[in-house]
């Protein structure tokens, strides 16, 4: 079968409009991001405006003890709940690729993409529900970690899922043909050659709780806010250059994540991946 | 089963026939084992949640906000036929319709732009384009349009000047770019899923059968993109339903959609059942559009 | 029946999927030590199933699987005497060819000496010496195959499973293979189980084979046997060539065609049976007249319809009038007349050559 690449050599003058277009899509997706990075370096107190460079907004962000605190916490919050969801999700992953026929894994498949279609408002506000109704655990950092958890879990499952999918299973035989019993297979076997999906899922997890707002700001307690609601009640309040700052810090620490992940699965995707771009 | 009882003693050794069925129950457990923590911990932390929504939504408010576990009632869900209520609910479907039809618009053809790419390190390249400003914080972003939309902006001033429009910030307008920028790469993604997956020489032989390019575009190469538009149409429309976020920060007082319904009863309002029936209604909406999803043969994402 | 020389012995083994779909259908076979033995048999007739219950990967709905008899029941493929070369020769990626060699050794906890000592020993019998360090993906398809085989052999398995290991490889390199592995199973003198739907390969490397059609054994036996002397219809046609004409039983040894003509031929069913006469093209020879052709065998009068050049040979169909037509093979060599279509020719061949077959 030919692939769109393959055959869709269009037309040229279609080729070109679509070219345009596409340039003007990225430019319509980088702009305002450029922007916030460039106006972080402005001097003036109008937030739109430019006045000569400085660093004085850095600065004020640096000496926020309010911010520094709830860096603090979204670091804390997003490593933990990361690793909790890794080794669920990808035991969960395991499970239903791996796994054909077990008692109750066609409502567990529904179930795990539920989180990631549900509006964050919605899960918001029923985790807020659940806390207070049982009592058992306080509003604070634990609630958010727990919060976070209960969707991280999914999309670790699903990037995950397509790694697996992308395995020969005549691996796994073999490693058991070889005399590996179940976990010498899956620790010697399957998870080094799925170890780029388990890790492009952690990092998905990472930022995704890193980026939570809504959730967080339900389900916080007094005093252990994360960055993001922090910054969300700065915009709230009165808008300053420093949200430039802020939010180019953030941009900063996304873009690294983003290019370690792809410079790591590149790595090691790579050995395994070529077999497959050979047929 | 003929053979079951002769071959029960084959030279004086046992041989169990139903070697299969405990085959299969064992592997049966083990896919439950693996997927048991999970399982455990999304019963705890969705599902029952999930449910007390509803639970909490025929409850009676108190003075304080929080429901009281007593004097159920209908009132939270009667209340979400209110006039007002049903504006804020077209609104925000208007919205969520609109905001989902233009990301198809924008998305389709950047995704086959491309998906059409001649070179693999070309399509990742551009692909890991995309995928940089989505994995941005979502409120910066959207606080990068209440910086650009800004009333002492370029953007504004620009406006003003040419006459083409005056104020941007807090308008519905505004809150409608936040949307479709902040969804755009949910569109994008899945429908570049698709399209590289599509087997193209389908469409050649429509061309080999007197297709114009137009119409093996509407008749062959659109209907094979049906998975992709439908999945990325569920993963933008139902999250913008309950927008928050965004309308918030550009849309201020005047554009009240859903999302901002609800926070405002746990804050401001002090109504916490009500907020819970209309999450609740949203819920039953959003499964609804799942279940459609699923019923057109809809893979998983 | 001494259970202690069969390498693997399978009794009433059946496969079901579901309801409907059997796989492998009550088969029963016997495989002996230190024989290169083929499963032999189109897509879909069960033979890599078999295999994989051997190995450990299925177990069957009925029956059992013992090697060295030994009952095998639930026994999970770590915990069997085989190993298996696999179709796709699943290497590791992630290691490089010595540890995919060593892999079965370091999990029964073999000190590493050991190891190296054997590792390097199965390289060489593969002859990949030299290669230990390079990753799979920097093989070649023919050396892949080898990894895959040291893999296997270098844990001195009881018996080896081979799933269509020469699949992937082109002619001329499947050929050479082909002869080679059948050296490495004489050296090695392991009981070798080889799956593939080349009959052309499974009679060139094989002690024995079996035939599978549809999940049931339809022959097994040496090579020769399944050639010279098929037993059913299947087997007939699926290895080798075979000319098919219909015919009725007229007394033990000779049958009679649809035009009348009788024919002399190995018969097992009573007078009266209808069967079909089969033959191999290339036991029949052609003659311009009934004296030229050697007396006491079978002569069937015919005219040429149709010729094929194939060659090192060339193919004759041959029109008999009302018993149907009948193909004939010869070689391309000066001594042996060319004819042209048209020509009216005999058809020559010993009767013990024909086979009346019923199903």
């Amino acid at each position: 079968m030919t692939t769109l690449h393959q055959g869709a050599a269009a037309r040229p003058r279609v080729d070109r409009s679509l070219a345009i277009f596409g340039w003007l899509v990225f430019a319509f997706l980088y702009l305002p991001i450029v922007v916030v990075v460039v106006f972080s370096f402005s001097g003036s107190e109008s937030v739109g405006r430019w006045g000569g460079f400085s660093l004085r907004w850095y600065e004020q962000m640096l000496g926020s003890e309010q911010l520094l605190n709830s860096l603090e916490n979204s670091v804390v919050v997003a490593l933990i709940s990361t690793a909790v969801a890794t080794v669920l999700g990808t035991a969960a992953a395991l499970s239903l690729d791996r796994y054909r026929r077990w008692v109750g894994r066609g409502a567990f498949d529904g179930l795990l993409y539920l989180p990631v279609i549900i509006p964050d408002v919605t899960m918001a506000v029923m985790l807020l529900l659940w806390f207070t109704s049982t009592g058992v655990i306080p509003l604070g950092r634990g609630s958010i970690t727990l919060a976070h958890i209960a969707f991280l879990i999914s999309f670790v499952a699903i990037v995950v899922r397509a790694r697996l999918a992308h395995m020969d299973p005549a691996m796994e035989d073999a490693a058991a043909d070889l005399y590996a019993n179940r976990w010498q297979t899956f620790r010697r076997v399957t998870l080094p050659l799925i170890m780029p999906g388990v890790l492009g899922g952690a990092l998905l997890a990472l930022t995704l709780s890193l980026d939570d707002v809504v959730i967080t700001s339900f389900v916080q307690g007094p005093g252990s806010t994360t960055l993001p609601v922090y910054v969300f009640g700065l915009i709230r309040r009165t808008v300053t250059p420093v949200i430039n700052a802020v939010s180019t810090l953030m941009i900063v620490v996304s873009m690294v994540l983003v290019l370690a992940s792809l410079l790591f699965q590149n790595r090691t995707g790579r050995r395994t991946e070529s077999k497959e771009s050979d047929q | 089963m003929k053979l079951l009882d002769e071959r029960e003693t084959v030279e004086g050794q046992e041989v169990n026939p139903r070697l299969e069925r405990r085959a299969r129950r064992q592997e049966s457990w083990r896919g439950f084992f693996h997927a048991a923590p999970a399982y455990v911990y999304l019963t705890f932390f969705f599902v029952l949640p999930l449910l007390i929504i509803f639970v909490f939504s025929f409850a009676s408010r108190s003075n304080t906000g929080k429901p009281l576990l007593e004097n159920w009632n209908l009132d939270s869900w009667t209340r979400l036929a209110d006039p007002l209520v049903r504006t804020i609910a077209v609104r925000s479907l208007t919205m969520a319709i609109a905001n989902t039809v233009l990301c198809l618009l924008i998305a389709y053809p950047f995704a086959y732009w491309i998906a059409t790419r001649a070179r693999q390190r070309t399509r990742t390249l551009l692909l890991i384009a995309v995928l940089i400003p989505f994995w941005s914080n979502f409120l910066v972003r959207t606080y990068a349009w209440r910086m650009l939309l800004d009333s002492d902006g370029y953007i504004t001033q620009f406006g003003e000047l040419t006459g083409l429009w005056g104020r941007m910030l807090f308008t519905q307008p505004a809150v409608f770019i936040g949307l479709v920028y902040g969804y755009l790469p949910f569109m994008v993604l899945p429908l570049y899923a698709a399209l590289e997956r599509m087997d193209w020489s389908l469409v050649e032989a429509g061309r080999d059968l007197y297709a114009s390019g137009s119409k093996a575009f509407r008749k062959i190469t659109l209907p094979l993109s049906k998975p992709g538009i439908i999945a990325g149409s569920i993963l933008v429309f139902i999250p913008s339903l309950g927008a928050y976020v965004t309308p918030d920060i550009l849309g201020g007082a005047r554009t009240n959609l859903l999302g901002n319904l609800i926070v405002t009863q746990f804050q401001a309002a002090r109504n916490w059942p009500f907020g819970s029936a209309i999450s609740g209604a949203i819920l039953i909406v959003m499964l609804v559009a799942t279940m459609i999803y699923f019923r057109t043969g809809g893979r998983t994402i | 029946m001494n259970n202690r020389a069969a390498a693997v012995s399978l009794h009433g083994v059946t496969k079901r999927f579901g309801e409907d779909v059997v796989a492998v259908d009550d088969v029963d076979l016997e495989i002996r030590d230190g024989e290169f033995f083929s499963l032999l048999g189109p897509s879909g007739c069960g033979k890599t199933t078999t295999l994989r219950m051997i190995a450990g990967l299925e177990f069957p709905t009925e029956g059992s699987v013992r090697i060295h008899g030994e009952e095998m029941g639930l026994r999970s493929p770590d915990k069997r005497p085989v190993n298996t070369v696999f179709q796709s020769y699943a290497l590791f990626p992630h290691m490089n060819v010595a540890d995919n060699v060593a892999f079965g050794l370091k999990m029964k906890k073999i000190d590493d000496s050991e190891v190296r000592r054997r590792v390097g020993e199965a390289i060489d019998l593969v002859r990949l010496t030299g290669l230990d360090d390079r990753s799979p993906n920097a093989l070649s398809g023919g050396q892949q195959q080898r990894v895959a085989l040291a893999r296997a052999l270098v844990n001195q398995p009881a018996v080896l499973l081979l799933d269509e290991p020469l699949g992937a490889l082109d002619l001329k390199l499947r050929q050479t293979m082909q002869l080679e592995l059948k050296d490495i199973q004489n050296e090695v003198g392991i009981t070798f189980v080889y799956v593939t739907h080349d009959q052309g390969e499974a009679l060139t490397m094989s002690d024995r084979i079996g035939v599978m059609d549809e999940g049931r054994l339809a022959q097994f036996g040496p090579p020769e046997d399944i050639y010279e002397s098929p037993q059913n219809l299947f087997v007939a046609g699926f290895v080798g060539q075979m000319c098919h004409l219909s015919a009725v039983v007229a007394e033990p040894g000779s049958v009679r065609l649809k035009g009348g003509e009788l024919v002399g031929a190995r018969t097992t069913t009573p007078n009266g049976t209808g069967v079909t006469l089969t033959v191999r093209p290339e036991k029949l020879s052609l003659y311009a007249s009934a004296s030229e052709a050697p007396q006491g065998r079978n002569a069937l009068k015919g005219s040429i319809a149709r010729r094929t050049f194939y060659g090192e040979s060339l193919e004759y169909e041959v029109q008999l009038g009302a018993s149907g037509s009948i193909e004939v093979r010869v070689e391309n060599i000066p001594s042996i007349r060319r004819w042209s279509v048209g020509d009216q020719v005999i058809i020559d061949f010993h009767p013990e050559a024909a086979i009346a077959l019923t199903e």
